[in-house]
């Protein structure tokens, strides 16, 4: 890794750090939140920027892991040690069985992921005798490992940013190894990949499975942070900004999704300062990214970049 | 006798009424170089998507050293020794020639699935790769994105991926399509130079190139087999001389 | 007349309207390949529309024409100066338009408010039939399997008996062979995708009078024409027709066996076709 790189990390490692102490409160919450919505978005990258399937249901896992540590947490009293893992447990179930969707590719495996996503929201928002209904599941306590209790939002803070690292550091293996370069060789060419000999639709299963787990568990952050969880956790607009938080990012990398969640959450906290069509602006960002950097700021950065050096030579 | 490596019993490919591939038939024996040859529209790149499984064929059966391939998928008789080149090169353009070649390589193996080493720890598939790429003349070259170098570059690529996969036989579909005449010949001597426990099925259109390596040739017209011999017999034959040259 | 029988109806019905809606869509993929995510947006804002047309003219029919129309218009420049630009790129598409409607839906939103509203109908079609066994049934739900069905005959009759219908069909199957008999293949996607928005605002407007219209609806009746389309397969207008009527009756029935999980009831359906079909009914493969 290229000194300039490592200098960067270790930066933004040192000003994650700061962060709480620096910036206050305020800022402490909204950035939590570009944490874990960034997981999310890294999750629904890990098939779109290299396995090449564009899925739109991620919300999904994400609620359902969110709904089952509330519901154990709030109705049960069961502790976070076996909640946690639960929740991480049933999203990544629900994922074995939407993965059916990989026996369709290309646009049918976009609407069939919507239309499975849906289904989540539907049940979360009719089946109110389990789920609460509208309302949600409220009074999520902070999460409490034995003697070990996250006791503010600022602890919290560090927990999140922890668990990402934790997750950065795994994903960087999984995609360097060689399931990952097989996920990307079947996102160029399915069918050289099969002469090859893999068994391609398997390859796509386990790494819609692998998703969701990482879907789920930054539901199950979400949940602590958040303290409640309602059917708005699994609907469609949350699928669409985590696929929308990837591409502005940029597609393929690990910081890329992170980025992205800065942009989408910094810009929607901004704009509904003063304007209430917090939706409309979303949609503005959709078209304006898909027309004009479909290659997100990682892209931006890489055509300065290139510039900037043919300027030089040039 | 020697073990049939490939066995083709009445092949037919039907497209909504065309026959693209009527009846075809053919035994190759283990370690013959088998050259397919016949007019544009004969059917030969069908013939090779039904028998490799990229195709499913209308009717017909497919051995594979004696064992029934018909109903397997097309991974599954990589597996088993199938390895093929397409003709329209198809390659992965965003990754380097190595990352290309790691893929043929491990395709066949358990390690396809591994999820917590990376690419670069195994040494022995880097080195099978650099191999690889020596020999087809792409040495030095290993991290170059496959979309930066030449067509015909492409095309020597496409062939060392098939033989990355263990083939026991090896299905070229004009390797040579689109080479400069230097890199015409490198290719033909390394298919020359391929050891004989890999028996070789190619089509070619390069008559020069396709009965020089040829231990039989297979001539098809319009989805039939019309000729099967020794290149000499082929060459001397005036039916195929009418298919290639007089009214098709 | 037993429950079974009402409740058929009412699937029926959902039918009919999910049907103006997915036969709009499944051709424009058909023919296009354009995956429009804001058809659900054109429903709302078409019955929107519609609403205030009838309620400053007391005409309904002028409610219905004029609601298609301005769908119409809207999908024109949507078409022409957004969707164009992504070519084949069904991602893009996806994002381009589900961003376009998050934009109108606020912009209904804005002009329209948040309150659930009706589109006022003509008395005539409203009230209630008596049918056999005293029961007292909506008269409006048999105006929209009416309305569904006119229009399914003459979108047949236009598809497999015209001219233009044959150009479609055989720009479906094949859009080379359309663009080599040398006609003008632009005036036809225009055309095709002015039905679609025709087919779409005149949906809410007929929808909107008895399902209400409200902040959110655009995606719900969304989600229901992408499982029609799923399962009747994308391109074809018999899988639309046969595939609304799946999902009309599954919905009616759930909602009436199993209220609280009707949702599942839709997405067993989905999950067989995983298994056994992929591509639907009626679809080919893109």
């Amino acid at each position: 890794m290229g000194q300039g790189r490592l200098v960067l990390i270790l930066v933004a490692l040192a000003a994650a750090l700061a962060l709480p102490f620096a910036a206050g409160p305020f800022w402490t919450g909204l950035v939590t939140q570009m944490y874990i919505f960034g997981l999310l978005a890294l999750s629904v990258d890990l098939l779109l920027g290299h396995a090449g399937l564009f899925s739109l249901t991620h919300a999904s896992f994400f609620a359902v892991s969110a709904y089952t540590v509330a519901i154990l947490q709030v109705r049960y009293g069961v502790p976070t040690a076996l909640a946690a893992p639960a929740g991480i447990l049933m999203g990544t179930a629900l994922a074995l069985l939407f993965g059916l969707a990989v026996r369709t590719r290309g646009v049918y495996f976009i609407l069939i992921t919507i239309a499975f996503g849906y289904v989540v929201w539907g049940v979360a928002h009719r089946w109110s005798s389990f789920t609460g209904g509208d309302n949600g599941v409220t009074n999520v306590p902070f999460p409490a490992l034995g003697p070990l209790a996250v006791g503010s939002h600022t602890q919290y803070y560090y927990v999140v940013l922890a668990a990402i690292v934790l997750c950065g550091l795994g994903y960087r293996v999984l995609i360097r190894s060689p399931f990952g370069l097989a996920l990307r060789g079947i996102k160029a060419s399915e069918t050289r990949m099969q002469s090859l000999g893999y068994r391609t639709s398997l390859h796509l299963y386990a790494a819609f499975a692998l998703s969701g787990a990482l879907a789920s568990f930054a539901g199950v952050l979400y949940v602590y942070y958040n303290k409640f969880v309602n059917p708005v956790a699994a609907s469609f607009p949350v699928s669409v900004e985590a696929a929308l938080m990837a591409i502005v990012g940029g597609t393929g990398t690990i910081v890329g999704p992170f980025l992205g969640a800065a942009v989408v959450l910094g810009l929607r906290n901004w704009v509904s300062s003063f304007v209430e069509m917090h939706h409309a602006i979303m949609g503005v960002v959709f078209i304006a990214t898909v027309l004009w950097a479909p290659q997100g700021l990682v892209g931006i950065a890489a055509r300065i970049r290139a510039r900037l050096a043919k300027g030089r030579d040039g | 006798m020697a073990e049939q490596a490939l066995r083709v019993d009445g092949l037919a490919k039907v497209f909504g009424g065309l026959a693209a591939v009527d009846g075809v038939s053919l035994a190759v024996a283990a370690g013959e170089r088998r050259v397919l040859i016949g007019p544009n529209g004969a059917g030969k790149t069908t013939l090779f998507h039904c028998i490799t499984g990229t195709l499913k064929p209308t009717s017909g059966n497919v051995a594979l050293f004696g064992r029934d391939v018909t109903r397997l998928a097309e991974y599954s008789r990589t597996a088993l020794g199938m390895g093929r080149t397409f003709q329209i090169t198809n390659v992965f353009p965003d990754l380097t020639l190595g990352e290309n070649l790691a893929l043929a390589i491990v395709g066949t193996d358990r390690r396809k699935w591994v999820m917590h080493r990376p690419v670069a720890a195994y040494a022995a598939v880097r080195r099978q790769a650099l191999d690889s790429l020596e020999r087809v003349g792409l040495e030095g070259r290993a991290d170059q994105p496959a979309k930066l170098v030449s067509y015909g570059e492409r095309r020597q690529l496409e062939l060392a991926l098939a033989l990355n996969t263990n083939p026991k036989v090896l299905f070229l579909d004009e390797p040579c399509a689109g080479l400069s005449p230097a890199e015409r010949q490198r290719i033909s001597q390394m298919i020359a130079g391929l050891p004989r426990d890999i028996t070789v099925l190619m089509i070619e259109h390069d008559m020069d190139v396709a009965l020089g390596l040829a231990d039989s040739v297979t001539v098809l017209h319009q989805g039939r087999v019309i000729l099967e011999g020794s290149p000499d017999e082929v060459r001397a034959n005036s039916e195929v001389r009418d298919v290639y040259f007089g009214h098709a | 007349m037993t429950s079974a029988i009402l409740q058929a109806i009412n699937g029926v019905s959902l039918a009919a309207l999910l049907f103006l809606l997915a036969s709009g869509f499944t051709l424009s993929f058909g023919l296009m390949r354009v995956v429009n995510m804001a058809h659900g947006a054109y429903y709302l804002l078409g019955g929107y529309i519609g609403l205030s047309i009838a309620e400053k003219t007391g005409s309904f029919a002028l409610a219905l024409a004029g609601g298609g129309a301005a769908i119409v218009v809207v999908g024109y420049f949507i078409d022409r100066f957004l969707i164009r630009r992504t070519g084949e790129n069904h991602l893009a598409q996806v994002l381009l338009t589900v961003g376009v409607a998050f934009v109108l839906g606020d912009v209904a939103l804005q002009i329209w408010g948040g309150d659930n509203l009706m589109v006022p109908a003509p008395a005539y079609l409203k009230g209630a039939v008596i049918l056999p066994g005293d029961v007292y049934y909506p008269k409006y739900r048999f105006v929209l399997i009416f309305l569904g069905v006119a229009v399914g005959v003459l979108l047949w009759l236009l598809y497999k008996k015209t001219q233009l219908g044959a150009v479609v069909r055989a720009g479906v199957d094949d859009r080379e062979q359309v663009n080599a008999t040398g006609i003008n293949v632009d005036r036809l996607f225009v055309m095709v995708s002015a039905l679609a928005s025709f087919l779409a605002g005149l949906a809410g407007v007929a929808g909107g009078a008895f399902l209400t219209l409200y902040p959110g609806a655009e995606w719900e009746i969304l989600v229901y024409a992408l499982v029609v389309v799923i399962v009747g397969g994308l391109g074809s207008l018999e899988g639309a027709m046969i595939g609304a009527l799946i999902v009309g009756l599954l919905d009616a029935y759930g909602r009436w066996l199993l209220p609280e999980f009707s949702y599942f009831v839709l997405f067993g359906p989905i999950a067989l076709l995983m298994l056994f079909r992929p591509r639907g009914l009626f679809g080919r493969e893109y």
